[in-house]
């Protein structure tokens, strides 16, 4: 069993009176890829966040390889929804990925160009941002989450909005990133066949339903899942 | 001549300044901000008249109190946002209306609104050098900052970086332009000048700082083609740039399409 490096621990997570989160407990292993599943609106985005340590729970706790998420944040890097990104703003795709070097620019240059080449842009990084394809614009977003140094990464929905040879490319290389020892937690509303990608599967509806490998998760939740409504989100 | 040179060179560096300033506004989607502040100038032009004070500090503090009145609403809505400042807009440009004859004030509204280059002093030149100044050291001293807020604001917040301190900074500048600008194309003019010479580069520029050059030069262009316009045709020079800011975007590929 590989060493845990992030510990989620009775995470109450509330907006004004609105639960949103109830009792979520994970723990994440070291060098793994695990999908977080669930629908619109089951609290995915929440829970990267307050992972992240960008949200403060109600009640419960996180911690990053034994250090409260409140004094490591560093260590955990979000890549948020695409949703979020200005993608018209003038940029390259050069510039775009050094932002997430902007806390540490004495390394920024080779991190970059690093990041850049892991996630095959290295010939499209002069380009306009908005000149790249969704999938590319994935990778460029990837690749600005690479730059920091990080211990766990949370990408929220990652594989929304984009064709499925894209989706596919963006899989491959999320399983690179975990070989060369990444840590993944990785949201989705995917319930087709990507799943089986990911060495372990956690479904979310403001509680965890269920966890497991995904053969596991598809079994106990056969009688809750209706298999043939996935979409490639 | 040489009573023409001094308008002249107001008219153009407010063509280069204005859409310098309004590059930033328009990538960081805050448009509203600039029509907000450029009304909320006036109950403070006028409460610094009455007291002696010179009346583009009155301006600029107004116009930071009516930007941060907006945004201090504005917090924990999730929408009509735009509806917030439209509202602040209207209560300050009224009470600057109200104040003028509530304080026996004398002043030329429509200079103060549409611009009258004829009146333009050394002093209202160094106002707009003191804008540029300040741009300037916005631009060059938080580049990146402003880069990553304008692409992604939340990611910004979320990795420390001091957005609201940004946002204040971007209102103080635009404040600061649109007061300068008073004397050559008025504050209402003066939105048009901060937003249309930005959208034809927009779209093509690699960088911030290569959209801001790009619109600096088309806001020279309109500014200096409706000053020389201007002089013949015996009109004024600043409603003209409105007209001429506005026949821009009528041209196809102006706007800031996708090409």
């Amino acid at each position: 069993m590989s060493e845990a490096v992030l510990v989620a621990k009775d995470l109450v997570v509330s907006y004004g009176s609105q639960v949103v989160l109830q009792d979520v407990s994970l723990t994440l292993q070291a060098g793994t890829l695990t999908a977080l599943v669930g629908a619109n609106g089951a609290g995915k985005s929440t829970l990267l966040q307050v992972l992240q340590g960008q949200l403060a729970a109600r009640s419960g706790s996180v911690h990053c390889e034994d250090v409260p998420i409140e004094d490591c944040r560093e260590r955990v890097v979000l890549m948020p929804q695409r949703s979020r990104i200005d993608w018209s703003f003038p940029i390259t795709v050069r510039e775009f990925v050094a932002l997430g070097a902007l806390r540490s620019p004495a390394r920024a240059c080779c991190e970059r160009e690093a990041a850049l080449q892991r996630v095959g842009l290295s010939a499209l990084a002069s380009r306009r941002l908005d000149a790249l394809s969704g999938g590319q614009q994935q990778r460029a977003l990837l690749a600005r989450a690479l730059v920091q140094p990080s211990t766990v990464l949370l990408l929220d929905e990652p594989c929304s909005a984009i064709d499925p040879p894209s989706r596919d490319q963006l899989l491959r290389l999320m399983r690179q990133l975990v070989s060369v020892g990444h840590t993944l937690l990785v949201s989705s509303h995917d319930w087709g066949e990507a799943l089986d990608l990911y060495d372990r599967v956690i479904v979310l509806q403001g509680r965890v339903l269920a966890d497991g490998s995904p053969a596991a998760v598809r079994r106990s939740l056969s009688g809750l899942v209706d298999p043939g409504n996935h979409c490639c989100g | 001549m040489e009573i023409w040179f001094l308008p002249l060179l107001m008219t153009l560096l407010i063509g280069v300044l204005c859409p310098a300033a309004g590059t930033l506004l328009v990538t960081q989607r805050r448009e509203l901000q600039a029509n907000l502040i450029s009304h909320a100038v006036l109950p403070g032009l006028a409460v610094a008249v009455a007291f002696g004070i010179d009346p583009a500090i009155g301006g600029v503090v107004s116009g930071l109190l009516g930007s941060l009145l907006a945004e201090r609403l504005q917090r924990g809505r999730i929408a009509n946002h735009d509806a917030v400042v439209n509202t602040v807009l209207a209560g300050f440009l009224g009470l600057g209306v109200l104040l003028i004859p509530l304080l026996n004030l004398r002043l030329d509204l429509d200079a103060l609104l549409f611009g009258d280059l004829l009146t333009v002093t050394w002093w209202d030149l160094a106002r707009v050098l003191v804008a540029a100044s300040a741009l300037g050291a916005l631009v060059m001293g938080r580049y990146s900052q402003l880069v990553y807020l304008g692409v992604d604001s939340e990611g910004a917040a979320a990795s420390g970086l001091p957005v609201r301190v940004l946002r204040l900074a971007m209102a103080l500048v635009t404040a600061l332009v649109i007061v300068s600008a008073m004397a050559a194309v008025g504050v209402i003019l003066v939105i048009g000048l901060l937003c249309a010479p930005v959208l034809p580069g927009l779209r093509r520029a690699s960088s911030l700082r290569a959209a801001i050059c790009a619109a600096s030069l088309v806001g020279l262009a309109l500014s200096a083609g409706g000053f020389l316009l201007a002089i013949p045709l015996n009109l004024p020079p600043g409603p003209l740039i409105g007209v001429a800011c506005l026949l821009l975007l009528c041209v196809p590929g102006m706007r800031g399409e996708r090409t």
